[in-house]
């Protein structure tokens, strides 16, 4: 198993354009890493250094404390996974899970026995003869994963490998390869734009903006305690309340906030600063208007979507909200309703 | 998905090439046929009554038989060294990444942009003993007397490379161009080292456009008339001279058919065996 080591890696496209600035980032032996930001945000490029394709301009890349920055691709002994598969078309399945055996020179019968137990892997026996555009999209999908595999390579990279599949098949397949993930124990960056896939496979997320880590850590961290606006409205929905500290006790800075007084870590923060508050969709409770507790609201758009309902709701003062519930009880648009947030759900914004 | 009903209405599309094809192929095909059994006539093209003459004489004549083995060899030479040159050409032009595309085209395509004829002048004007080349070297002093260059295989092969270079180049680098680069970035991701990606990914996916050069420069070699009268003159001929010379001159047309029909008939075996060695699999539905 292999640990990567990325120090300060750096990409310039010439003069001027910064495609990756200065990124640091280890990934402990057999993790699970996605790079998730939008297009443009560096993340592909960084996997492409990773993988050998592109070259680096300045820091280091080094898998097991070996630097192999200036390794060609085929000499790093890595697994990809493309986004568009990139199967060969002349091969068979057997064929394409054969061609970086015969590179690495493994004998016929071992070759075999290690072609067989990656079609039962990705449950392809039956399909092994067949060339890749007679299979379907999650089929080729997974002979490209088994033909990353089955060399068993030190790191295996995802290049958005779930892009082109549609949203039933790509729920499936992040579950598939998440347990073969788990399974095998390979250490594994996922690069993707898609919050839910990041969330759901990864040990860890690295949100990445403009060529830079705006914050890593678990999803469930990444999710809950957002650094910047753009993480916390890259990862999922999110409403932003500004306020302003009313009162710091014991590190506690009460935060007052038109749901009502908010409790929130101080930090360096004393009390009049102003404070921007993230408060996800989930936090709030939407009660009936005769309910005690809460704030006024009114109901100004549902959308149903199954187990999910999604309302935009407006304050008193003109403030919309978005709150998300599941689909148990339902309030038409119009309806008066009274909001309800527990004062521990609101987490303050480091930067603005 | 088509519905039924919309099929023969789109087989309709079909009809003025299928008309095209019936009246200016299959029925003048049908003629020769029918005229290479003919008896040869005196003064007219042929006379009555039906034979198969024409025929014994082409398989018992060594002059025939020499001159179509030549056409045979000729054109598969042809086709080999517009292959080795045409191959890498192609390979580069057919690269994403290439600058200049506009202009490596235009060159590529220069070839076709003079006349046939203009062109295999000019051959002659270069290959000829007094031409430009026999004349340089001799100059120079690197050979005493003219290479023999014009009036021979040789230099007819020379002239057909030159001619039919496009024909071999395009296609090649049409099927290169559709080759995903995410394969060649995968083969390596797998191990490969460049002449590895070459010759597992790159040759294979790019057969589609090699066969198709390899047969269109060997049929346009074995029916080039212009350049191989004009290289060849009086020494060496091809079939296709010659049946213009029985067709033309001494006014055999049966014995010209017969000689068209079997040249066809060879050129056409050469290709379907080539084709079917060439076969690609994964291409077969």
């Amino acid at each position: 198993m292999t640990k990567v080591s990325i120090t300060k890696l750096t990409k310039n496209y010439g003069p001027g354009i910064r495609a990756v600035d200065s990124i640091s980032l280890d990934i402990p032996s057999g993790e699970f890493v996605s790079l998730l930001g939008p297009s443009g945000c560096g993340k592909t490029t960084t996997l492409k250094m990773l993988a050998g394709f592109e070259s680096v301009t300045s820091g280091g890349i080094a898998f097991d404390g070996q630097d192999v920055v200036s390794v060609p691709p085929e000499k790093r002994d890595i697994g990809m996974v493309f986004q568009n598969y990139a199967l060969f078309p002349h091969m068979t399945v057997r064929g394409n899970l054969a061609f970086g055996l015969e590179m690495r020179k493994v004998p016929k019968a071992d070759m075999d026995r290690r072609i067989q137990a990656t079609l039962d892997l990705v449950q392809l026996t039956p399909y092994a003869d067949r060339y890749p555009r007679q299979l379907s999209g999650g089929q080729q999908q997974r002979v490209a994963i088994g033909r990353a595999l089955v060399i068993e390579p030190r790191i295996l990279l995802l290049d958005e490998p779930l892009a082109n599949l549609d949203a039933k098949l790509r729920e499936e397949m992040r579950v598939f390869i998440r347990d073969l993930q788990r399974r095998v124990g390979i250490t594994t960056v996922y690069v993707t734009h898609d919050q839910a896939e990041a969330m759901t496979m990864s040990d860890r997320v690295v949100v990445m903006f403009g060529g830079k880590i705006a914050q890593q850590g678990r999803p469930g961290d990444i999710y809950d305690y957002p650094v910047s606006r753009a993480v916390a409205g890259f990862v999922g929905q999110v409403n932003l309340i500004d306020g302003k500290i009313v009162g710091v006790d014991s590190g506690i800075a009460r935060v007052d906030t038109p749901f009502g007084p908010a409790e929130v870590k101080a930090g360096h923060r004393t009390e009049g600063d102003p404070v921007t508050l993230v408060l996800r969709p989930e936090a709030i409770d939407i009660l009936p208007a005769d309910a005690a507790g809460g704030v006024t609201a009114s109901v100004v758009a549902s959308y149903f979507s199954g187990a999910i309902l999604d309302y935009t709701l407006a304050l008193q003062d003109g403030q919309t909200v978005d709150v998300k519930t599941i689909a148990r009880q339902r309030f038409e648009p119009g309806a008066q309703v009274r909001l309800a947030v527990d004062a521990h759900r609101f987490w303050p914004l480091e930067v603005g | 998905m088509q519905s039924a009903s919309a099929r023969p209405r789109a087989y309709l599309l079909l009809l003025p090439a299928a008309i095209l094809l019936i009246v200016f192929m299959a029925v003048p095909y049908l003629n020769i046929f029918v005229i290479s059994f003919r008896n040869p006539g005196q003064g007219t093209p042929y006379a009555d009554g039906y034979t198969l003459l024409n025929y014994t004489r082409i398989f018992t004549s060594t002059l025939y038989q020499g001159q179509l083995f030549n056409t045979l060899w000729i054109g598969l030479v042809t086709t080999f060294i517009t292959l080795v040159i045409g191959l890498p050409v192609a390979f580069q032009l057919g690269r994403a990444d290439l600058r200049w595309r506009g202009l490596a085209y235009g060159i590529v395509l220069s070839p076709l942009l003079v006349g046939i004829v203009i062109r295999s002048y000019g051959w002659t004007i270069l290959l000829g003993n007094n031409g430009v080349i026999n004349r340089t070297l001799i100059n120079l002093g690197v050979i005493e007397f003219p290479l023999p260059l014009m009036y021979n295989s040789l230099g007819i092969i020379i002239a057909l490379v030159h001619v039919f270079l496009p024909f071999m180049i395009l296609p090649i680098m049409s099927a290169v161009q559709s080759i995903d680069p995410a394969l060649v970035s995968a083969a390596r991701s797998l191990g490969a080292g460049r002449v590895t990606v070459i010759r597992r990914i790159l040759l294979p996916l790019a057969m589609p456009g090699i066969q198709a050069g390899c047969i269109l420069v060997f049929v346009l070699s074995l029916s080039a008339y212009v350049t191989p009268a004009m290289i060849g003159g009086l020494r060496v001929k091809t079939m296709a001279v010659t049946v213009v010379d029985a067709l033309l001159d001494t006014f055999q047309w049966p014995l010209g058919a017969a000689l068209a029909l079997v040249l066809s008939a060879i050129g056409a075996l050469i290709v379907v065996i080539f084709a079917r060695a060439t076969r690609m699999r994964w291409k077969v539905q």
